[in-house]
């Protein structure tokens, strides 16, 4: 059912992205500016998110009792995401935030017979609630210095009367989806919010609501704010570089693969914020590849995660042996997530780092980035390395069925896919 | 374009073909199967160079381009085939006596059990060799000239299993790499000069009017592409690797180490003739490079024991003589030379590899003798190659090599006399080779006398054959007071496709008052040096050597030379930046860094400790930075 409604509404927003006007139109009294690029995204995430619910669907009804809640949880985030791609208004940013963190505070304590499910969707929950009151004081403090919530309708004086008040308030939003997007320093929650989550779910906040974060920032930042990149560059920039490093450097220790993938989706976003960096046309492609790429190669690797018995690396050990189409999908989503060619992340990868060096301000953190994905390698090959070279016999849940198979391999050949011809994630942006 | 001339492509096909398939199937292929494909890939090239070779005659020459192999702004060069009377004689060589060799082997390698992949190698030699010949400019020569390096790399140590083997090979290959470097740079000096490598549009540049290099340019490509061929046609300083290179199977040093790719870097000057004709001091450097080489290894070959080994010393001294006249600008003398030189060598080394054959393999001469009476089509088609090359009137060899004397002495009295004491040492040494071998009376094992037959026919067959050339294959270019027609460079002269130096031609003809008195002399040196060779060994008595006859035995000690004075500072070089730079240096950087990621990576770990509130606190004070950073730090 639920995959049949996502379906439904892949095609929806499909035929919107070829509708509705580059620019956009605008609805509910202004409210909302959906147009071609944000309707594309809705396409692309929608269609992810089939692809999750196919993946995960039995590991979801595995999960407990209320299948059904789960399954609503899941379009209520869709909805969220749907609001922040076309928000116009600060309010409706609120909101669209807010919808789509909810469900995954619940998502996250889903599993409530096991103690760290709860303690993971307490603690998101606290903090999630203190990010929300930063993003509330930012957008307070902006409306006081513009005058309107609506967001296409900002214009800033010239630099040296810039208000403090703004300048404020664009900070402390930058640090409210600093948190969603769990950029360091507000990236503490992430590791034990990911690891107590029941897997399917851990896969579903790394990867769609994260990337929507990510949309929602670029669209704030590239359009209205855009025009005074100067004043919050320097912030995001540090923002950036120490995401990269923490989050590559702490994976690097782990010795559980699903904390390895907490912090390895820390450090995709430090690549996903190049986009935000690089202010131009060529940044919002890259996020719309990096959001597929890493969405499909994440979802994958979760899927994967779930059907085994240990979480630690040496669970991988031997699986080339006793499940080798299982084995292979896992090496191809390694591979994208490392940013080998060929794969998605490679593009994604090359996209960011284009994006960023045309906007030439940050040559140092385009070095930093391909220093710090270089020891990404290292963690993410260790699971090939133990799947290969190896000898253990894996522990499943229970045995691979044909249909697990070839969607695994269908999702990595999705990944290829966006590897050899990223021109088609970008139809429509 | 006429007749069979644009059917050329089809020539290099049939080998490449023949080399994939024994080269994909060498595990599934029988021994005859391998060898039948292997010959008949040879063959049918063989059929078509006679008809192109007939077609040529006739005055038609054209260069084919067939697809742009390298096409970047200024730059483009076809790939493309150039067809004239120098490379469809080359054509003729390589696929004629490259079949008789194939058919040869057949017998030869019958018992090895690599004999698929063998044919496989020398099909991609006979291929690689006709790319080389058959290029329209310097690059497809040159992807020629390194096949046929593999090849040869690849043949040389085809009994891989010994190490000696397999060292010789990689002496060959590196030594060959240091001669294609000095082919690569003049490549790029003539494209940097020229901007062109195609020999029909750079030919026709130089010493025009509007040819703006300079001669000292001119020189330096010119010596550039020399060193090429001292690389590959094994001169001083590079000649070590070719005795060396004796390791590989006894066909293989017929066909690649004597009849057809050392004579590579002859052809190469030879097509470049009107570039060496504008660089004089070159061609005296290959002259005199030449004579050393001629002299130095004919006395090395005087001492020798190993029959191979001598042959493989007098290939060099040949390939000397034909550098000299190369030196003197006397082109046509030395294709001419070529053309004997691989009739008469082929001869002499399948007729040692018969030898070896019958002896199981030993390759000794103090071991053999008296093989004349059980081997006798052996022993008198190897004493027709042994009077060939040594200049007895009347065999192929004294055309050649006559005509190469003259030149040396209408270049100058101090060349021609080393020529001829060149000429004279061949002599002897071949009749000493000769005697030891075939006359006398038996002085190895009785298990080897046992053992001694006459070789199959596939492999006396082929010795008939070149037997029957090395006889007659000099009447094509008789002296100019024997014939008013010379055929062979009337052929070359087609559309100009090989002159001769003018100079030179000039002071040559001004010669044939004296030409007779010039046979005369080279007659009598040939002749009395033999019979001294033969009589000298008639009753062989083997003591130890001592003097001036150790160091011809033991190679002038070049190659201890090498080895002391390159070799090993080389390899001392190499350890000392193993242990310096590699271990400590590059080592230590790479652990260290991992070694810091790893520590960092702890202390890092610990910054989740688990706690809401700790959190929060970390984030607030990340907050106040930043803010801090945001609102008094922003340098844009």
């Amino acid at each position: 059912m639920a995959a049949l409604l996502l379906l439904l509404l892949t095609g929806v927003n499909a035929y919107e992205a070829l509708t509705l006007p580059l620019e956009g139109k605008r609805l509910f009294n202004d409210m909302l500016m959906p147009g071609q690029v944000s309707a594309w995204f809705n396409t692309l995430m929608t269609g992810c998110t089939l692809l999750y619910v196919m993946l995960s669907g039995r590991d979801i009804r595995k999960v407990g009792n209320h299948v059904a809640d789960y399954f609503a949880l899941i379009f209520f985030t869709l909805c969220g995401l749907y609001i922040l791609s076309s928000y116009n208004t600060l309010l409706m940013l609120f909101l669209g935030i807010e919808i789509l963190s909810i469900p995954q505070y619940i998502l996250a304590g889903a599993d409530k017979r096991n103690l760290k499910s709860s303690e993971a969707s307490l603690k998101y929950f606290l903090m999630g609630s203190f990010s929300t009151g930063i993003l509330l004081m930012g957008i307070a403090l902006l409306y006081g210095a513009m005058g309107t919530f609506h967001i296409s309708e900002f214009s800033f004086p010239t630099t040296e009367l810039f208000s403090p008040l703004a300048l404020a308030g664009i900070l402390l939003i930058v640090v409210a989806f600093g948190f969603k997007v769990s950029a360091a320093p507000m990236h503490l929650w992430t590791p034990d919010v990911y690891d107590g989550a029941p897997t399917p779910f851990a896969s579903y906040m790394a990867t769609v609501m994260k990337v929507a974060a990510f949309y929602a920032f670029i669209r704030l930042f590239h359009n209205s704010l855009g025009s005074v990149s100067n004043k919050w560059m320097l912030v995001i920039m540090i923002i950036t570089a120490a995401t990269l490093l923490i989050g590559n450097i702490t994976a690097v220790f782990q010795q559980s693969v699903k904390r390895m993938l907490a912090y390895s989706s820390i450090a995709q976003a430090g690549f996903m914020l190049f986009a935000v960096l690089s202010v131009n046309e060529l940044g919002r492609q890259s996020l719309i590849i990096y959001a597929v790429a890493y969405t499909l190669a994440t979802v994958g690797m979760f899927t994967v995660l779930a059907k085994l018995k240990d979480y630690t690396y040496d669970g991988f050990n031997g699986l080339a042996k006793s499940n080798p189409m299982l084995a292979f999908a896992t090496a191809i989503f390694i591979f994208s997530l490392a940013g080998i060619p060929l794969t998605g992340g490679f593009m994604a990868k090359y996209y960011a780092v284009s994006a960023l060096m045309t906007q030439g301000n940050a040559m140092w953190l385009v070095l930093f980035g391909l220093l710090m994905a270089a020891v990404s390698v290292y963690y993410y090959f260790r699971v090939i390395w133990a799947m290969y070279f190896k000898p253990g016999t894996p522990q499943l849940h229970e045995p691979m069925t044909t249909t697990d198979n070839w969607l695994l391999l269908f999702t990595a050949s999705l990944v290829i896919l966006v590897g050899v011809a990223p021109q088609l994630v970008l139809a429509f942006a | 374009m006429t007749g069979m001339i644009q059917y050329a492509w089809l020539v290099p096909l049939f080998p490449l073909a023949g080399f994939l398939i024994n080269g994909l199937g060498w595990r599934s292929l029988s021994r005859k199967m391998g060898a039948t494909i292997g010959s008949l890939s040879v063959l049918v090239p063989f059929i078509i160079s006679l008809l192109i070779f007939l077609d040529v005659r006739t005055g038609s020459n054209s260069v084919l381009s067939y697809f742009p192999f390298i096409q970047s702004d200024g730059l483009n060069i076809p790939f493309a085939f150039q067809i004239d009377s120098l490379s469809s004689l080359f054509l003729l060589i390589i696929t004629g006596i490259g079949f008789l060799i194939h058919v040869y082997s057949a017998g030869y390698m019958a018992e090895d059990d690599g004999i698929v992949k063998f044919f496989a190698f020398l099909n991609l030699f006979v291929f690689s060799m006709l790319l080389l010949v058959m290029g329209a400019n310097y690059l497809i020569m040159f992807i020629g000239w390194e096949g046929v390096g593999l090849c040869s790399y690849l043949l040389i140590g085809f009994w891989y299993k010994n190490q000696d083997y397999t060292s010789a090979g990689r002496k060959a290959f590196v030594m060959n790499r240091i001669g294609d470097l000095g082919f690569i740079v003049g490549m790029l000096l003539t494209l940097y000069c020229y901007g062109t490598l195609s020999y029909s549009s750079l030919f026709p540049q130089i010493g025009s009017a509007n040819d703006l290099v300079s001669t000292n340019a001119k020189e330096w490509i010119a010596l550039c592409f020399f060193i090429g061929a001292i690389g590959k046609s094994a001169q001083i300083p590079l000649f070590t690797w070719l005795p060396d290179a004796m390791a590989g199977p006894t066909p293989v040093s017929a066909l690649i180490h004597a009849a057809t790719m050392v004579t590579a870097g002859i052809y190469m000057i030879a097509r470049s003739h009107l570039l060496y004709d504008a660089t004089p001091i070159t061609r005296e450097i290959i002259a005199w490079i030449g004579l050393a080489t001629a002299l130095l290894t004919a006395t090395i070959a005087l001492r020798q024991y190993d029959i191979k080994k001598v042959l493989a010393y007098s290939t060099v001294s040949q390939l000397g003589f034909m550098f000299i006249a190369l030196g003197c600008g006397a082109y046509t003398t030395a294709v001419f030379h070529v053309l004997t030189h691989a009739f008469f060598k082929a001869l002499l080394f399948l007729g040692a590899g018969s030898v070896i054959h019958a002896m199981g393999g030993e390759q000794d001469m103090r071991q053999m003798g008296g093989l004349g009476k059980k081997m006798r089509i052996t022993q008198i088609t190897f004493l027709i190659a042994c009077l060939a090359i040594s200049g007895i009137p009347g065999f192929s060899g004294f055309f050649s090599k006559d005509e190469i004397v003259s030149a040396a002495f209408a270049h100058g009295k101090m060349l021609y006399a080393g020529a001829l004491l060149g000429s004279m040492l061949t002599a002897f040494y071949m009749f000493r080779l000769y005697t030891l071998t075939f006359t006398g009376g038996f002085r190895g094992t009785h298990d080897q006398e046992h053992h001694l037959h006459e070789s199959p026919a596939t492999m006396t067959f082929p010795l008939i054959v070149l037997a029957i050339l090395s006889v007659f294959g000099g009447y094509i270019g008789l002296p100019a007071v024997m014939s008013s027609h010379h055929l062979l460079s009337s052929f070359l002269g087609l559309n100009g496709a090989v002159v001769n130096q003018p100079d030179f031609l000039k002071s040559f003809e001004a010669l044939h008052h004296q030409e007779w008195t010039l046979i005369a002399i080279s007659s009598i040196v040939a002749i009395a040096a033999s019979i001294a060779g033969w009589a000298a060994h008639r009753k062989p008595a083997f003591s130890a050597n001592k003097g001036l006859a150790l160091a011809f035995e033991k190679k002038w000690w070049v190659d201890e030379l090498y080895d002391a004075i390159i070799v090993r500072p080389f390899l001392a070089l190499s350890s000392a930046f193993d242990r310096g730079v590699e271990r400590k240096g590059i080592d230590g950087l790479v652990n260290g860094t991992g070694k810091l990621v790893r520590w960092s990576a702890e202390r890092m770990r610990l910054l989740q400790s688990g706690q809401v509130g700790y959190y929060l606190f970390v984030m607030v004070i990340g907050i106040a930075l930043l803010l801090a950073i945001g609102f008094f730090g922003n340098p844009f």
